[in-house]
């Protein structure tokens, strides 16, 4: 019967453990076949590094990035991020040049039939895909057919409506058909979405893009960095830098430490205007103020009782200081506009005034609409900070002509669920980043709720008119056309801050289409020969991987998304072992437990009691993340997408299926250690998590460590001096390092050790590639800013359980003996304060491993709190629902771990807990 | 806790020192909170970006934030907003978590055994990271930091009152009161609870104090209390791109987060000693 048990036992333990063993089976293949590309791949880039030294000086560049891409597939997300990088890779058949003119790329020339319904695009002969695959006609077709589909996602299908035929006439000369003239294609087909990709590497595009651009694609450590080469088969001028690396930077606070400390050359648009007065003063860099295509606005929903008025919303435009807003929110950078149009552009037409700042006069104009007392509207923001300052100020505005304003702030996915979707908001402050998104204000359903037929009259006449002169005019009309109807409170054109090291040049000033530009960038002077460190070490090139890309399957598969691609899991050696080793632990634990005290029944139930509680928690995070508001294709697909596009992605996403079948897919997965692909950055969840326990798991025993090695000598003194002022003195620091929240800790420490003596960088998570010792270095603040508390704790309760072992009578009798104080207190009194010291440790391991998601908010660390924080946001529900359950069982199994502990060193204590 | 407890009575005077500090720096909180409904501090809060990041002077004693709005009087409003936060929460806790408690330890079998499964459950989340998803789901906000937080709390008392609950069962003024006919549900609350309450107003203290520490994780992330209510943790996440320009912005909310936290967890200490005694002497 026993026996029975025990193997009852064994067995629901394993089960249990099932997901960390498969997992790691696969990363250890995963690492067999990386250890195999990457030993080609070195060779290529030795190769290449070679032929750059000979020609000119090699030089690389590293430029911050805001916002981490989802994935690099520019034609199935309308991801900013994605086209920053993307646009270095691929092309389209004409591309937007730095004034916003439509200039030749993919095509060397086109012409329309006079009614304006048929283009001839002529390719370009030669081209190349980086993978060495020929461009030709079938090539552009393909890509078109692919973009316009019905179950295409590319977020700019819908403009493709108009197209009814896209035809090879040859190898090199490709007709699109129209169904009514549009003036706009040739800038439509230079925008980001539609650029030209091939059968061969679309589905992988993703996680291995291949394009015909200037650079392609060499590595992405997610979370950290992006890595671009030069393409030396490139068609057009050679780019003079050999490598680009784009560092993610995703806090402002950190975007600042980084520019100082030269990990970074510069941002092609940094995240916070309080900062550019600063960096101003610095030689060491140049700040370019430019401008975008965001036109930052107050949007009103017509459909809303007062907004529907015509005086109600002229009277809040009255009621706004746009350079109040613009001083306040950018800190003075920005221009202001009247209307919805760049100013950098040819047609613009300044309306900044058309209703000038009038308190008085809003507050008549209120009065003649009746509402002499004002009337009360929520203003809901999404997260940019940009929002939520010029939110707060225009909140004070509005209230002083008695507008009552309440303030909402929202997620991403909330203001597209229920402002953009839904439209259920009465203001909202949002930047319109699209180029020529005029037409937006034609556009049925749209979230301003604005109709009005002269405007689309007005809209067919400048789709129809191809005369440049005459189109200017008519855009002239269109703008003072929304001005005088005052669809929305426009405040001011986005400004681009470039700032970067004062000898680069060649960056954009302006961003007339979004994307970070660097095909003309280099280094004036001496080229530096600053070669990213590690690598060639590190550069687990995808493109290698030719025979995977053979296999990549057609678009047209139904079911789920594409190829994980070759994204293996790049965790360490040591790192795996170290996971391989809590398996490992856990069964030399419980078979000890079952050698020494074969109480199988107490064991059986901890385990049956384990799994009962996994199985509650994932059915109440499952549940949870259910309800979460916001759906994780719109959120991917963004603001000019389809309901057919967003359709078609729920459908590859595997929401489409009943609740009760994606709970129990879930969890048959689970067991098997395949917990499904992330939605934004289509990589297996289960790559991710190994990925982020990389920073979690080290950060999480450094801090460990630091608390131990603080408390223990600290308890020690403390009890050795039991009851003196030095015991107080301790015991009271104690205290107070207790009520230290672990998060401003974080920041005194970037204050005193990043900013003040520059010791240590401020934040952000250089990856184990380049060694261990930058890796440390970068832990340490964090680490420490953990251990404090903790180790306050650990302190109060060694020396309360030392000082009491040290009263009991055994010790007494021992010192009587003639031992040591010293003795008395390690020998004696030690073993038996050790246990409820390793239940505290056990518990703070788990909280550190799970709960430091905070402290790595504030040092933009890319761990597993992070990473369920960032993909609630992004309603990657795939992601949290894994990590939240993996980060449960590890609470629940570190507890189960100490009560294995407890059952091996003291029987005793076993028998009392069942 | 019980460890921590029993090691202050060899050390009564600093306990009594730690209480009276714990009182003042918790009054301190309170009159900050308090003064925050006074309309000169409502004046200080008006936005003013001429002003903005101007250093502790005589006309702005902690200086002013980026929209130029007075950093003192911020600070005495995020009082306000933090100890509402972590007394809802607390509260919460109590209302659910002591009546299940009671409920557990008075009716034993399989009520007692889903309440103990179901706490395991709460106790297996990280807490942090539920609140997250419970605020993404609920929308931020301050009610929603309650809820969070007060989630966590209901285990942390059930917990308490089902042990205590337990022993109090077994006593003999328990036993004459079942001779006298009286019911569970009676005993519960006329006799156990009543012995219960000064455990209880001790952890309510702490559990105040780790409130106000939540409440502030969770504003500093976005997910806390939304503006224009000020709040310590967003003021110092605000703080954290200008920390190099403005410092002050980053000191002074933190130093009055520390030290109400250390005054709820003086107060707390120093409550346990004093209403207390049995676990003075225990050790």
């Amino acid at each position: 019967m026993p026996a029975l048990a025990r193997t009852l036992t064994v067995a629901a333990l394993l089960c249990a453990l099932a997901p960390f063993a498969v997992r790691e089976t696969c990363a250890a293949d995963g690492a067999a076949r990386d250890v195999a590309s990457d030993a080609a791949v070195a060779n290529v880039e030795s190769g290449l590094r070679g032929v750059a030294r000979r020609t000119e000086t090699p030089s690389a560049l590293t430029l911050g990035l805001v916002l981490e891409p989802p994935h690099l597939d520019p034609t199935s997300t309308s991801a900013e991020a994605t086209q920053d990088i993307s646009v270095n890779v691929f092309e389209g058949l004409t591309r937007i040049a730095e004034d916003g003119t439509v200039r030749p790329a993919l095509a060397e020339s086109w012409e329309t039939s006079p009614d304006g319904t048929t283009w001839r695009f002529h390719l370009r002969n030669g081209v190349r895909f980086h993978d060495g695959a020929p461009l030709d006609a079938s090539t552009v077709v393909f890509a078109l057919e692919r973009a316009r589909a019905k179950d295409s996602v590319n977020p700019l299908r819908d403009l493709l409506k108009v197209v009814r035929a896209v035809v090879a006439e040859d190898a090199h000369t490709v007709r699109i058909e129209l169904d009514h003239p549009a003036g706009d294609l040739p800038t439509w087909l230079g925008w980001g979405n539609l650029v030209i990709v091939h059968p061969a590497s679309a589905p992988t595009n993703a996680q291995r893009p291949i394009g015909t651009g200037p650079f392609r694609f060499v590595e992405w450590r997610k979370g950290d960095a992006l890595v671009l080469a030069r393409n030396d088969a490139y068609w057009g001028p050679r780019p003079r830098l050999a490598r680009v690396t784009f560092r993610i930077v995703p806090d402002a606070s950190t975007a600042f430490a980084a520019l100082r400390a030269g990990d970074v050359d510069g941002f092609s648009n940094y995240p916070a205007p309080e900062n550019v007065a600063e960096l101003r003063q610095d030689p060491r860099f140049t700040v370019v103020a430019g401008s975008t295509e965001g036109e930052t606005l107050v949007a009103l929903n017509h459909g809303r009782r007062p907004l529907g008025d015509l005086r109600v919303r002229r009277a809040l435009s009255h009621a706004i200081d746009r350079r109040a807003v613009i001083a306040g929110a950018m800190y003075g950078y920005g221009t202001p506009i009247g209307s919805h149009f760049p100013p950098h552009h040819p047609a613009y037409v300044d309306l900044a005034d058309r209703y000038p700042y009038d308190p008085a006069r809003s507050r008549a104009l209120l009065a003649e609409a009746g509402y002499p007392r004002g009337f009360e509207l929520t203003l809901k923001l999404p997260p940019p900070p940009y929002a939520r300052r010029a939110g707060e100020i225009v909140a004070a505005q509005l209230a002083a002509v008695g507008v009552r304003v309440k303030i909402e702030n929202v997620e991403w996915a909330q203001w597209l669920e229920q402002v953009f979707k839904r439209r259920d908001y009465d203001l909202t402050i949002v930047a319109h980043t699209e180029p020529l998104d005029y037409d937006i204000y034609a556009r049925r359903d749209y979230y301003f709720a604005y109709r009005d037929a002269g405007y689309d009259a007005l809209l067919e006449r400048v789709q129809r008119s191809s005369d440049p002169a005459e189109r200017n005019a008519l855009l002239g009309d269109v703008q003072r056309k929304l001005a005088d109807d005052a669809v929305n409170v426009w405040l001011f054109q986005m400004p681009k801050l470039g700032v970067w090291r004062a000898d680069l040049r060649g960056l954009w000033r302006n961003a007339p289409v979004q994307g970070v530009n660097v095909a003309g960038a280099y280094f004036e002077g001496e080229g530096r020969a600053r070669d990213e460190a590690g690598g060639a070490g590190s550069g687990r090139a995808h493109e290698a991987g030719g025979a995977d890309s053979g296999r990549a399957h057609e678009s047209g598969a139904p079911g789920r998304i594409g190829e994980p691609g070759g994204t293996p899991a790049t965790a360490p050696a040591w790192l795996r072992a170290g996971l391989m080793g809590i398996p490992v632990i856990a069964l030399a634990l419980l078979v000890a437990a079952v050698r020494r005290h074969a109480d199988a029944r107490w064991l059986a139930g901890r385990a049956t009691s384990l799994v009962l509680t996994l199985l509650l928690a994932s059915l109440a995070i499952f549940v949870l993340v259910q309800v979460l508001p916001g759906d994780p294709a719109s959120y991917m697909m963004g603001l000019n997408a389809s309901p057919e596009a967003i359709a078609a992605l729920r459908a590859q996403y595997g929401l489409d299926v009943p609740a009760w079948r994606q709970y129990a897919d879930w969890i048959a997965g689970s067991v098997r250690g395949d917990f499904g692909l992330s939605y934004t950055y289509r990589v297996p969840v289960a790559d991710l998590v190994v990925e982020r326990l990389q920073v979690s798991l080290p950060l999480a025993l450094y801090a460990l460590a630091l608390a131990t090695l603080i408390a223990f000598p600290l308890g020690f003194w403390a009890a050795r001096r039991r009851d003196s002022w030095l015991d107080s003195a301790l015991m009271g620091a104690a205290q107070v390092g207790l009520a230290i929240p672990n998060f401003w800790l974080g920041l005194l420490l970037i204050l005193a050790f990043a900013v003040g003596l520059g010791w240590f960088g401020a934040g952000g998570f250089p990856g184990w590639s380049g060694g261990a010792g930058p890796a440390l270095r970068a832990l340490t603040l964090p680490a420490f800013a953990l251990a404090l508390p903790q180790a306050c704790i650990l302190s109060r309760v060694l020396r309360t359980e030392l000082g009491q072992a040290l009263d009991e009578d055994y010790v007494r009798t021992a010192r009587a003996k003639g031992v040591s104080e010293a003795d008395a207190l390690r020998r004696h009194a030690l073993p038996n304060a050790l246990i409820p010291v390793i239940t505290l440790l056990g518990l703070q391991f788990s909280f550190l491993l799970a709960g430091a998601i905070i402290v790595e908010t504030v040092f933009s660390l890319p761990g597993l709190g992070r990473l369920v924080f960032q993909a609630t946001a992004q309603r990657d529900l795939i992601v949290v629902r894994s990590v939240v359950l993996l980060l449960v069982l590890a609470v629940v199994f570190v507890n189960f771990l100490v009560e294995l502990t407890y059952a091996v060193v003291d029987p005793r204590l076993r028998r009392r807990s069942a | 806790m019980s460890a921590a407890a029993s090691g202050s009575s060899p050390i009564a005077g600093a306990s009594r020192v730690g209480l009276g500090v714990g009182v003042v720096l918790t009054g301190l909180a309170l009159l900050a909170a308090a003064l925050s409904f006074t309309s000169a501090f409502d004046a200080g809060l008006a936005l003013n970006v001429d002003a903005r990041l101007a250093a502790p002077s005589g006309a702005h004693w902690l200086g002013t934030d980026s929209l130029g709005r007075d950093v003192f009087a911020a600070i005495a409003a995020g009082a306000r907003t933090s100890l509402l936060v972590a007394l809802g929460a607390v509260a919460l806790g109590m209302l659910v978590g002591v009546p299940l408690g009671l409920a557990g330890a008075a009716a034993g079998g399989w009520l007692d055994e889903s309440l103990a499964r179901a706490n395991d459950v709460v106790f297996a989340f990280p807490a942090l990271l539920l609140a997250v998803l419970l605020a993404a789901a609920l929308g931020p906000g301050a009610a929603t930091a309650v809820v969070a937080i007060g989630l966590f709390n209901v285990p942390v008392f059930a917990r308490l009152t089902r042990a205590g609950a337990l022993s109090l069962f077994t006593r003999d003024f328990v036993l004459a009161a079942r001779v006298a006919g009286k019911g569970s549900a009676r005993i519960a609350f006329e006799h156990v609870l009543p012995n219960l309450l000064p455990a209880l107003v001790v952890h309510a203290t702490i559990q105040l104090a780790l409130g106000i520490v939540a409440e502030a994780g969770l504003s500093y992330v976005g997910l806390g209390a939304q503006p224009p209510a000020p709040s310590w943790g967003r003021m110092l996440n605000e703080a954290q791109t200008l920390v190099g320009q403005a410092p002050w912005l980053a000191g002074f909310p933190g130093l009055a987060l520390a030290s109400t936290v250390l005054g709820l967890s003086l107060l707390g200490d120093g409550l346990r000693a004093r209403l207390d005694p049995r676990r003075r002497t225990r050790g």
